[in-house]
């Protein structure tokens, strides 16, 4: 199958050869670990093999992404750079939000100068839609001009373009939309993102169909650097953590080397279990709840309450409050039965209480 | 077949499940990404495809096309599982009502499926809601018997299905529904890399858990059986690796019990 280079030899390696083409992945890592220095040499690789590449800026307006990468001397002049930035806010009511594109404002590296002014009239504000809107314009007014597609694009970075999400948006709906609009652009893509609370389970984590993850540690005074491959979908991968170092020719990763890790997460593993039964049987009295329920409803009861109590159960479960939710679960249980007995009985239903005491207060 | 129970097509499994899974039941795999759900899911299919069974991937976070791509590097012939694309179009922002997915979709043999990805039609696109699904699904069941069907993943279907619907209920409701079609369901479920599992992996029948650590000489995988109602099960931790055959389990050498 074909690959495609990532421009960073030691790092194609670890990935058998590159990656898997048309598809999006992710580069996560903290701040300063070298994602935005990976994705450049990206493009740039693929710029000295004649493939078109368009960079998303988000974080950093484009003069910036142009001053940083000058040191590395690699030749950008070709790219198409799309500035995405918000402009600064302008502090006042504004009737709806505007997408961004003050103009549509994709230009080649060469040309990037100073800092693009905010219009002193309305600030743009940037939105999921706006930049796939500005993106599919580009990608086919360039496909017009010169019979050629973008092959890599680089989004720097998914975490800003989530924080634009407008209020009432369901972030998680329009990272799917958004990556499925990549993959059928049908270019290589890499999303920068940083990687915020791994206890939490990003869209873009699990519908990336790889994770190239950058590591930095302080070991004494020396900055250490690391990069490993979380996930590679359709390939076998070298699955260790590698050393890596940012040189003045880019990222540089030792295929071959060893990176010491200290502390195990082995140990956490035998913790779950104890929970996980306590969790089941609350999970045994919501069930029997549910399928009360259902009875109900093809009695054409209203138990609205006690589909919100069994709701507020649920969520205790997930907080672990397993105490909590045993007797949230168990009081619907036996508010539920007691009507449809009545129910059964041919007695008028009790009308549900107006609205249900919330949680914890007492009267 | 043992007990009536059905093989999942990797033996180490069927051995820690003491025979293999008791049918027309819903079952969850749970694991982080990148754990080897979806390679331990599509092996279920195979099994049942090997054996003359008929199998359905209803595919909820992947397009088609890459499946088929990714299977490549195994040395697996799955011509016949046919495959049901539920992955959304993208998304329109015009205040047009959304079209959700056509009763009429039907799914198509992995064997038919070309190597690129269906685009979204310029001027209607589909959305999939799990009402929609739900009904497609219904539908299919009538008017042909599945043996085996993988929905990959049910946190795709929460995340991406359930707009104005309430989750946990919803998805409590969707797997009711699984468990009363007598279908033998694999369901797949991402869990985040730290903290807690999602509720629905405490409303199943049965959990099989992937689990992904790290140490100096790279990713170490283990699957446990987290429950399994109605059965007896191992309930040691065991490490598996995935080889071009599939996923292979290691019951020889049971992982060390976590320390502490």
């Amino acid at each position: 199958m074909d690959r495609v280079s990532t421009g960073v030899p030691g790092l194609d390696a670890m990935l058998g050869g590159g990656l898997i083409p048309a598809r999006p992945y992710v580069v996560s890592g903290p701040t300063g670990a070298g994602k935005t220095i990976l994705a450049m040499q990206f493009l740039a690789a693929g710029l000295a093999k004649g493939e078109a590449g368009l960079m998303v800026t988000l974080d950093e307006p484009p003069n910036e992404v142009k001053a940083n990468v000058v040191a590395f001397g690699w030749n950008l002049d070709r790219l198409k750079i799309l500035d995405a930035t918000p402009d600064i806010k302008a502090h006042k009511r504004q009737r709806s939000v505007i997408d961004v594109g003050t103009t549509m404002d994709v230009r080649d590296m060469d040309q990037v100068g100073e800092i693009r002014q905010s219009s002193q009239i309305r600030a743009m504000e940037v939105s999921i839609h706006g930049v796939q809107k500005m993106l599919k314009q580009e990608f086919f007014q360039r496909e017009e001009r010169t019979r050629e597609k973008y092959k890599r694009i680089v989004v720097d970075s998914i975490t800003a373009l989530k924080m634009f999400t407008m209020a009432g948006e369901d972030s998680r709906i329009m990272i799917q939309s958004f990556m499925r609009f990549l993959s059928e652009l049908e270019a290589t893509t890499l999303l920068v993102s940083e990687r915020l609370n791994p206890k939490i389970l990003e869209t873009e984590f699990f519908l990336c169909r790889g994770e190239i993850r950058f590591h930095k540690s302080l070991d004494g005074n020396v900055i250490r650097r690391a990069v490993s491959i979380e996930k590679f979908r359709g390939s076998r991968f070298d699955d260790r953590v590698r050393p890596m170092s940012i040189t003045n020719a880019g990222v540089i990763v030792d295929a071959q080397g060893v990176v010491a890790m200290t502390g195990g997460k082995l140990a956490a593993l035998g913790q779950e279990y104890l929970e996980q039964r306590m969790g089941e049987e609350v999970a045994t009295v919501i069930e029997s709840v549910m399928k009360m329920i259902e009875d109900a409803h093809r009695a054409r009861l209203v138990v609205t309450d006690i589909e919100h109590a069994i709701s507020r159960a649920m969520l205790q479960i997930q907080r672990r409050n397993y105490q909590k939710a045993m007797k949230g679960a168990l009081h619907a249980q036996s508010a539920i039965r007691e009507r449809l007995d009545k129910a059964r009985a041919g007695l008028p239903p009790l009308p549900p209480p107006a609205s249900p005491p919330p949680p914890g207060v007492r009267r | 077949m043992i007990n009536g129970k059905i093989r999942t097509g990797i033996a180490g499994l069927d051995r820690m499940l003491h025979g293999g899974l008791v049918p027309h039941r819903p079952y969850i795999v749970s694991g982080p990404p990148g754990s080897g759900k979806t390679v331990l899911a599509l092996q279920f299919l195979l099994e049942g495809v090997q054996g003359g069974e008929r199998c359905l991937f209803v595919a909820l976070e992947e397009p088609p096309n890459e499946i088929k791509q990714n299977m490549r590097a195994f040395k697996w012939v799955a011509d016949e599982v046919e495959i049901l694309d539920a992955n959304s179009d993208i998304r329109r922002f015009e205040p047009t009502p959304v079209i959700e997915i056509s009763t009429e979709v039907e799914p198509a043999r992995m064997r038919e499926i070309d190597d690129h990805i269906r685009k979204t039609p310029d001027f209607e696109s589909h959305e999939v809601s799990v009402h929609s699904l739900q009904q497609l699904l219904k539908t299919l069941f009538i008017k042909r018997r599945y043996d085996r069907v993988v929905i990959d993943s049910i946190t795709a279907l929460k995340y991406f299905c359930m707009r104005e619907f309430e989750e946990s209920l919803t998805t409590q409701s969707f797997m009711r529904f699984l468990a009363e079609s007598k279908v033998t369901t694999v369901l797949t479920v991402e869990l985040p890399e730290e903290g807690q599992a999602p509720p629905e992996s405490f409303l199943a029948r049965g959990e099989i858990r992937l689990h992904k650590l790290r140490d100096e000489s790279g990713i170490k995988r283990f699957i446990s059986i987290e429950k399994y109602k109605g059965s007896s099960h191992d309930e040691f931790v065991y490490p598996f690796e995935i080889h071009s055959v599939g996923i292979v389990v290691l019951v020889a050498d049971a992982a060390a019990a976590p320390a502490e």
